[in-house]
């Protein structure tokens, strides 16, 4: 077997392994570790960069906004900033039809502007929002749906999680790739909003009824309320993109920032102080442990010059590099809807990268990589909510067991239909992503 | 035994937690040191305060020397010490649609199988490590600002990273014990992120 032999075999053994749960990371680390011993012969190497290759994977200066991220996500959880943000959006947008389902999705958004997470934001969210769109009369399906999609926005506005990832495997600025996911961010949440309207008038049946409209006095009081959100989310994002601190600084600041806010809140004390650390010890080390794995399969598929020998046999096909990216992002949203978000884009990346990148779409190789890595993250995000498996639907399910699953199935085509429109739209429109990114720098 | 792995894995998380509180509050204290010294030296403020600003700037108002080491270092330990809570409550991203409809048994198998070949890796992933720690000492290789041994900090993960692998053995035990007994011990839980 020729080495690139070797490094197309690797892919159908290590989904193979996945699909027998193994964890991803582990998969990916097995397959890296013998793949290495297949190509060179012996376990030499494998075993010399293990020396020193956990201790600079896990000791990474950029990679360790993560657990400060996740850390800074679970105190906004802890903080009670999740009601005041749905108090604040149901003040605005309740007396609408479907009114406060927007809400929920407006707060969902709020809320992804301090947590780099989807489940977290899902899963925050419905405590708050699940029980008044049951007291307005929504439908079960309906209200969870609205949440599952709800939740994707706390990765689409940043800070994301996937974003620092791809940020680091592309070698690109993650401070530019924030800065540009905040535009499509904004979109899918007036999608969502718009999606919301077009349901409730298909089904006013099941779209509840409206609240009765706050005067403006009370409106400007219930905005109020979310300074502490807001301020965080300035400071933190703003000064990412001033350059007044790197985007790890800006992690700790956020962090202590949001720790404090939920102290002085009093959702903070020892007990859930403690609870907090565990929730980001075990997010934490399965995301740096995928990282890991990931690394190791990558540097073996490196070593095999797949991912070389891959683009370029792909950039000599002749294809409409149009053509390639649909495929692409196709292969995306099938994965998407059975596998995790933050394992596809470490596992694809190194692959589908070079590909993109050999290819002319009229733009400089930055515009490229930044547009190419907000079209991922929206489609891996679609994977969350579309069924049968979109982890999203699993956890708003768990927290509404009076809602059959089916029902939910069924609402969340909507949001996976606003959410392809929109992938859409940003792939014939580059500008859309890109503009800030031009006005900017 | 359960409760004490089980004490263990927490104890490891919660300090990793400390750990990165405090690298946290580090890395704040040396952005308002920066910031306050860049403020210092701005003509506005020299004008106001006069000498104040320099007798300020002298007392060490600045950016932390060397705060990214101790970040690198530090987060590699929190990093380890989160392993062990993550394996005990089986925290990992896996993709279960297809082992589902696979009956119980089987399941059961695949599962030892799988926490065997894991524990198998952490402990390669540990001796790895000490491997790596043995030869920063032997070349007395330093951190570039703080002039403090690499191997230190590798020597606080390798003691995350030996839990990690303890833990881990005694799961891959516990299966194999859940698959000849046929009962459940421990459950598994679903990854959250």
């Amino acid at each position: 077997m020729t080495n690139l032999e070797i490094g197309m075999a690797s892919f159908p053994v290590l989904l193979t392994l996945i699909f027998l749960r193994v964890p991803i990371g582990l998969a990916m680390f097995l397959v890296g570790l013998f793949g290495l011993y297949f190509t060179t012969g012996s376990f030499n190497m494998a075993f010399s960069r293990l020396k020193s290759e956990t201790y600079s994977t896990f000791s990474s200066y950029s990679l360790s906004i993560i657990p400060m991220f996740l850390l800074m996500g679970h105190f906004a959880t802890l903080g009670g900033m999740s009601q005041s943000l749905f108090k604040a959006a149901e003040a605005w947008l309740g007396h609408r039809k479907g009114g406060v389902a927007m809400s929920a999705v407006g707060a969902c958004a709020g809320f992804g502007a301090i947590c780099g997470s989807s489940l977290a934001t899902a899963a925050t969210m419905s405590q708050v929002a699940l029980p008044e769109l049951r007291r307005y009369g929504y439908a079960g399906g309906f209200s969870t749906a609205t949440l599952a999609a709800g939740g994707t926005l706390g990765i689409l506005i940043p800070p994301s999680v996937i974003l620092v990832v791809y940020a680091i495997l592309t070698e690109q600025n993650i401070a530019k790739l924030f800065l540009s996911a905040f535009v499509p961010g904004i979109l899918a949440a007036i999608g969502y909003m718009i999606t919301i309207a077009v349901y409730a008038r298909i089904h006013p049946d099941r779209a509840g009824t409206a609240r009765e409209r706050m005067p403006y006095p009370e409106r400007l009081r219930a905005l109020r309320d979310v300074w502490p959100v807001l301020t965080v989310f300035l400071v933190v994002v703003g000064g990412i993109y001033l350059g007044v601190f790197t985007p790890t600084e800006g992690a700790a600041v956020g962090a202590l920032g949001t720790g404090l806010i939920a102290i002085v809140n009093g959702g903070l004390n020892r007990h859930s102080f403690v609870e907090s650390f565990m929730a980001t010890a075990r997010s934490t080390a399965m995301i740096f442990f995928i990282v890991l794995g990931a690394a190791f399969y990558n540097g073996f598929l490196a070593l095999t010059q797949l991912p070389q020998s891959l683009s370029t046999y792909v950039a000599e096909l002749g294809l409409s590099p149009w053509m390639v990216l649909t495929v692409i992002l196709l292969l995306y949203l099938v994965f998407g809807a059975v596998m995790d978000s933050l394992s596809m884009i470490l596992l694809t990346i190194p692959i589908f990268f070079p590909i993109i990148s050999a290819l002319d779409f009229g733009m400089t190789p930055e515009e490229v990589a930044i547009w190419f890595g907000i079209l991922v993250l929206i489609v891996v995000e679609v994977g969350l909510i579309t069924p049968p498996v979109g982890m999203n639907l699993f956890v708003i399910n768990s927290m509404d067991r009076l809602t059959p699953m089916i029902e939910t199935y069924k609402a969340v085509m909507y949001f996976v239909a606003s959410d392809i429109i929109r992938v859409i739209i940003l792939v014939l429109f580059p500008g859309i992503t890109l503009f800030a990114l031009r006005l900017l720098y | 035994m359960q409760k004490f792995m089980n004490n263990l894995s927490r104890f490891m998380a919660i300090l990793g937690g400390i750990v990165l509180t405090a690298l946290i509050i580090l890395v704040c204290v040396s952005v308002l040191g920066r910031t306050l010294n860049s403020l210092l030296h701005s003509a506005p403020v020299v004008a106001v305060l006069g000498d104040f600003a320099k007798t300020l700037l002298d007392a060490g108002v600045g950016p932390i020397l060397g705060d990214f080491e101790l970040v690198e270092a530090g987060v590699a330990f929190a990093i380890f010490a989160f392993i062990p809570f993550c394996q005990i409550t089986g925290g990992h991203a896996t993709v279960d649609i297809f082992t589902s409809m696979l009956p119980l048994k089987v399941n059961r198998l695949l599962q030892m199988v799988i926490d065997i070949v894991f524990a198998g890796v952490l402990i390669l992933i540990a001796m790895q490590l000490y491997e790596g720690m043995l030869s920063k000492m032997q070349y007395r290789e330093t951190t570039f600002l703080l002039q403090f041994p690499v191997w230190w900090s590798y020597a606080a993960s390798l003691v995350a990273a030996v839990v990690s692998a303890i833990v881990s053995v005694y799961i891959a035990i516990i299966r194999v014990g859940e698959f000849f007994g046929n009962r459940t011990i421990l459950a598994i839980g679903g990854a959250d992120h």
